[in-house]
């Protein structure tokens, strides 16, 4: 019953991404379906983040760090031409076990690169690792010390990719080449290939949310709530506090790594603006108004805003516009816009009536406003 | 038979639940439907335009890291739209001008390019400008065979070409060869490279170590500052320490460079100092006065438009511009705007050309055979060449009486 009702939104979810594809499709609009594929990438950074802040309560303002890490490594490996280095005895070794791909770009010229599989599993592979190396002394941080240090992090990432040469530094890397991650499946940004890809990348949110819904109603989900709720608390009944804020924080910078893959063979280059603080901020203002602990409120947020910044809606004012809504979220709506309580006060307009749980509901929401 | 429905009475108060859960859903879910819809139509609504007008989009970082290029670009290709409008348009078309702010952002740029193009249906888009951007979108425009014609300079823009995108601004590459070309002509063979710690510095770095040769010219001595140094006597008493060098070459676009000059003629070093076109901003000669008298840079010439002689054939274009902009925004105009308006009219006169017709492939013809008078240059396109500037688009220049001047 627990489970049924979990599955009806993921249900719901998967219905609408559908219905939305049917209708760019029959209006004739389906062009809205890059931006909002780019939305699901960065929207799978954000659901990941929403458990690490809203449910571990532990903040990261680095994770645009592990989305570049993703990104950039598969880049990297994926456009830097190894043809020259084909005697040298490593690079030779490689290519005799088909790690290597031999293909022409689209002026003709032969590279010799990583073959984008084994370069997206090594991306993903890196950022498990770094969050590994780093989530263990971070971790022991709390509060501002631990927002301080990752975004520390994030700089450092930024500062890195700024200055290595392999990375493009302020130029970034471009022409990512698109590939098939299944057979018949390609990862890409052509303009022929955007409804697969459309489904790609929703899949994906998708197949995240049902990973961190059930993450979130297993015992390590209660264990991550008692830690939110008080980490001395939970170390006493017995928890390994620091053992669950670690896989937290390394599962959702998986998740943010894998989406710097994707969107970077979907896009076919990265910057090193993906990597820059603001991003890291952007990503937890999303979560901030989608409601802390708010998986759909942070799904539904970030597609929306996501959405409108990547088709300049915002125009000149979009970083602004972000750390705007932070800085209002936290002023006036503590738990997101949909811990405001709106859609049960339209529920309670629309039915006429009042059900016995809203009102209560209700109260506690205007109580603490008071506080 | 009495289990299940026992079963049933349990389940009761967990369906209503279920329910409520159901219906908050659905009603969080048409807020959101009402939304979209809402905001699709809005944005179908806007872009709307007449049937003939010409569509061009323009991709620029207004904000952001390169703002100081976005800015004056976003102005002049405003100022330059309102104006052909005004005098009728492209043979009786209006040029529609979309212009998006990247904020410097390679995804954004990406994203933009691909609403432009088949959304907006934009005939050609300006910009980005900067080289990162210009690089993530390259391949869109040519698979998409769209026009794009950038305002950025790296020559990894148009080479290898593809055939419908460009670029303005001259090759870095060129200016380095003004400087050696000069440093020939003065019998200097022994020099000091100092860099601002910033892309256009380490790029100015490569091309002054890799060309040194060609001309018979030694690096001796290498140095690399921060962009935000206030106080550069350690490097000058470095390079002082070396009696063979006989010219500083301080390539740098940050205000950092000033700094550096200063130093020297404080220690009382005076050996010739050069310049980048970095270094054309009338701001950095104000802050550095009487140091910077007699350095020797070279920039296009924009910067002397006042002073070029009548017959000069690009003496009518940059003065219509330097006083347009000047006289409209209030600012002194920079180098940077030039590439866009370079960029802007280079799209006009090919249009015109062909008769007003928006015929890509015939457009693009018509750019690869055009000799172009620009702010930049005189610009002479080939199917191999889509960059246009040689090294006549450089002047060697100087600074005298607090002014920029021709060098003699």
């Amino acid at each position: 019953m627990d489970q049924v009702r979990r599955i009806i939104p993921v249900v719901f979810l998967i219905v609408f991404i559908v219905a939305v594809q049917l209708a760019t499709k029959y209006t004739g609009t389906p062009f809205y379906l890059t931006q909002l594929t780019m939305s699901a990438y960065y929207s799978l950074v954000v659901v990941g983040l929403c458990v690490l802040m809203g449910y571990a309560g532990q903040i990261s303002i680095g994770h645009a760090g592990f989305f570049a890490i993703g990104g950039y490594i598969s880049a990297a490996l994926t456009t830097h031409n190894l043809l020259e280095l084909k005697d040298n005895a490593f690079v030779s070794l490689l290519n005799k076990y088909g790690v290597l791909v031999l293909r022409e770009d689209l002026y003709g010229e032969t590279l010799l690169t990583v073959h984008p599989w084994y370069a997206c599993l090594l991306a993903i592979m890196t950022a498990v690792i770094i969050a590994f190396v780093i989530g263990g002394p971070v971790l022991k941080l709390k509060g501002h010390y631990l927002a301080m240090a990752t975004l520390g992090f994030g700089i450092i990432i930024y500062q890195i990719v700024m200055a290595t040469e392999y990375f493009g530094e302020a130029d970034g890397i471009s022409e990512v080449p698109s590939f098939n991650i299944l057979p018949g499946i390609e990862l890409g940004g052509g303009f022929e290939i955007r409804v697969v890809n459309y489904y790609i990348a929703w899949g994906l949110v998708v197949f995240g949310i049902i990973i961190l819904q059930n993450l979130i109603h297993s015992r390590v989900g209660r264990a991550l709530r008692s830690i939110h709720g008080s980490e001395e608390a939970a170390n006493a009944m017995g928890i390994h506090t620091s053992r669950y804020k670690l896989y937290t924080f390394v599962l959702s910078a998986a998740f943010a790594a894998i989406a710097g893959v994707f969107l970077t063979h979907y896009n076919g280059s990265i910057g090193p603006s993906e990597a820059g603080v603001m991003k890291s901020v952007r990503y937890v203002a999303i979560v901030a108004v989608g409601g802390m602990a708010h998986l759909w409120g942070a799904l539904i947020m970030s597609v929306i805003l996501n959405f409108l910044s990547l088709r300049g809606v915002f125009g000149t004012y979009d970083d602004a516009v972000f750390g705007a809504i932070l800085i209002v979220i936290m002023l006036f709506a503590p738990e997101g816009i949909l811990g405001l309580g709106i859609f049960q006060k339209l529920k309670k307009i629309m039915s006429g009536g009042v059900s016995g749980k809203t009102p209560e509901l209700q109260e506690s929401k205007t109580g603490q406003k008071q506080v | 038979m009495r289990g299940p429905e026992i079963h049933d009475r349990q389940q009761q108060p967990v369906n209503k639940e279920e329910r409520e859960v159901a219906k908050r859903f659905i009603t969080s879910t048409l807020a959101v439907v009402v939304a979209l819809a809402a905001m699709i139509t809005l944005l179908i609504s806007s872009t709307a335009a007449e049937a003939h007008d010409i569509k061009v989009g323009a991709i620029i970082a207004e904000t952001g890291p390169a703002a100081f290029l976005g800015k004056p670009e976003a102005k002049t290709l405003q100022m330059l739209t309102d104006q052909i409008n005004a005098a009728g348009g492209i043979n009786g078309d209006k040029i529609e001008l979309i212009l998006k702010d990247s904020g410097g952002k390679k995804e954004n740029a990406v994203s933009f390019a691909k609403q432009l193009i088949e959304e907006d249906k934009v005939f050609a888009i300006l910009g980005p400008s900067r080289s990162g951007s210009t690089m993530a979108i390259k391949n869109i425009m040519e698979e998409s065979k769209t026009i794009l014609i950038s305002c950025a300079s790296t020559k990894k823009i148009v080479d290898p070409v593809a055939k419908h995108v460009f670029k303005t601004p001259q090759n870095d590459s060129l200016a380095v060869r003004m400087i050696f070309m000069e440093m020939q002509k003065k019998g200097i063979s022994k020099i000091a490279v100092v860099v601002g710690g910033t892309g256009f510095g380490k790029m100015g770095n490569m091309f002054l170590n890799e060309l040194a040769p060609e001309y018979g010219i030694t690096v001796l001595e290498n140095e690399t500052y921060s962009p935000k140094a206030t106080d550069l006597s350690a490097v000058v008493a470095k390079l002082m320490a070396n009696k063979e060098i006989q010219a500083v070459v301080n390539w740098s676009i940050v205000p950092a460079q000033v700094i550096l000059a200063k130093n020297m003629r404080q220690a009382g070093w005076d050996v010739p100092l050069f310049l980048s076109h970095g270094f054309g901003n009338i701001k950095y000669v104000q802050t550095g006065g009487a140091a910077l008298e007699g350095v020797l840079f070279p920039a296009g010439r924009l910067l002397i438009a006042d002073s070029l002689p009548a017959d000069h054939p690009q003496k009518e274009v940059l003065v219509t511009y330097k006083n347009d902009y000047e006289s409209k925004f209030n600012e002194p105009v920079s180098t940077f705007g030039g590439h866009a308006y370079d960029a802007l009219m280079i799209l006009v006169n090919a249009i015109k050309a062909v008769g007003g017709k928006q015929d890509t492939a015939m457009v693009v013809d018509a750019i690869e055979n055009m000799t172009f008078v620009g702010t930049g240059g005189v610009f002479k396109f080939s199917p191999e060449d889509h960059s246009g500037l040689k090294i006549d688009a450089f002047e060697m220049m100087t600074v005298k009486d607090g002014k920029f001047a021709k060098a003699m």
